[in-house]
């Protein structure tokens, strides 16, 4: 078991109702923990406009979890 | 250099800081709260980013321009926060010895950072909504 932060930014915060939790996962990647996730959200978001990150850089979803990672799920941007 | 700002942001600064004795011409660009967006009428508009992903891709784009054109010194700073109609969003600035080079940059940098910067627009529209802006 791996003791994780996770971050949702922008929409995801209101799809996910949080800006941060603390879990506990069995997860071995980021694409398991989204499974995992989508079971606290009532509407499932578009994945495919879902960047993620570990420790504040972007990386794949096929990407390993380690102990006390941060992951970060980011909407399409939308500044300037 | 790429950088986020809590505060208004100061253009004069940032052109002085932008200024090269090597430099012929200096491209800027300032992005301005518009009080209309997608068919709504605007009335205020909320900047979040990620800040330390941000700080890093925004530079990430700044040295990819100094690879991919002949410029001399590229700065953008980008607001998050509370921001009103006229508000300064987003300010690019590049000095180059010759104006084609710096011209270019200054659009790379911009279209750059709007599409890959983790940073968010949240818009509060005059009927009293609000809402998550989508990428156009």
């Amino acid at each position: 078991m791996k003791n994780i932060t996770i971050l949702f930014f922008g929409k995801l915060k209101e799809t996910w109702k949080t800006s941060e939790l603390k879990q506990t996962t069995q997860a071995h990647t980021i694409e398991e923990l989204y499974v995992e996730l989508l079971k606290l959200c009532d509407e499932e978001p578009h994945k495919a406009s879902i960047k993620v990150a570990i420790n504040d850089e972007f990386v794949a979803w096929d990407s390993a979890i380690s102990d006390h990672d941060t992951i970060a799920f980011l909407p399409p941007a939308s500044g300037g | 250099m790429f950088d986020i700002s809590e505060e208004t942001i100061n253009e004069s600064e940032l052109r002085k800081n932008t200024r090269d004795p090597a430099c012929g011409g200096f491209v800027c660009f300032e992005g301005w709260v518009r009080d209309h967006n997608q068919g709504k009428d605007v009335q205020k508009l909320a900047y979040e980013a990620y800040p330390k992903l941000a700080i890093k891709e925004g530079n990430r784009i700044i040295a990819e321009a100094m690879e991919k054109f002949t410029i001399n010194k590229a700065i953008c700073t980008h607001r998050v926060g509370m921001l009103e109609i006229g508000d300064m969003a987003v300010w690019v600035g590049v000095s180059a010895a010759h104006r084609d080079a710096a011209f270019q940059a200054c659009r790379y940098i911009l279209d750059e950072v709007k599409s890959r910067v983790p940073i968010w627009k949240n818009e509060t529209w005059t009927d009293g909504e609000s809402g998550w802006v989508e990428q156009e």
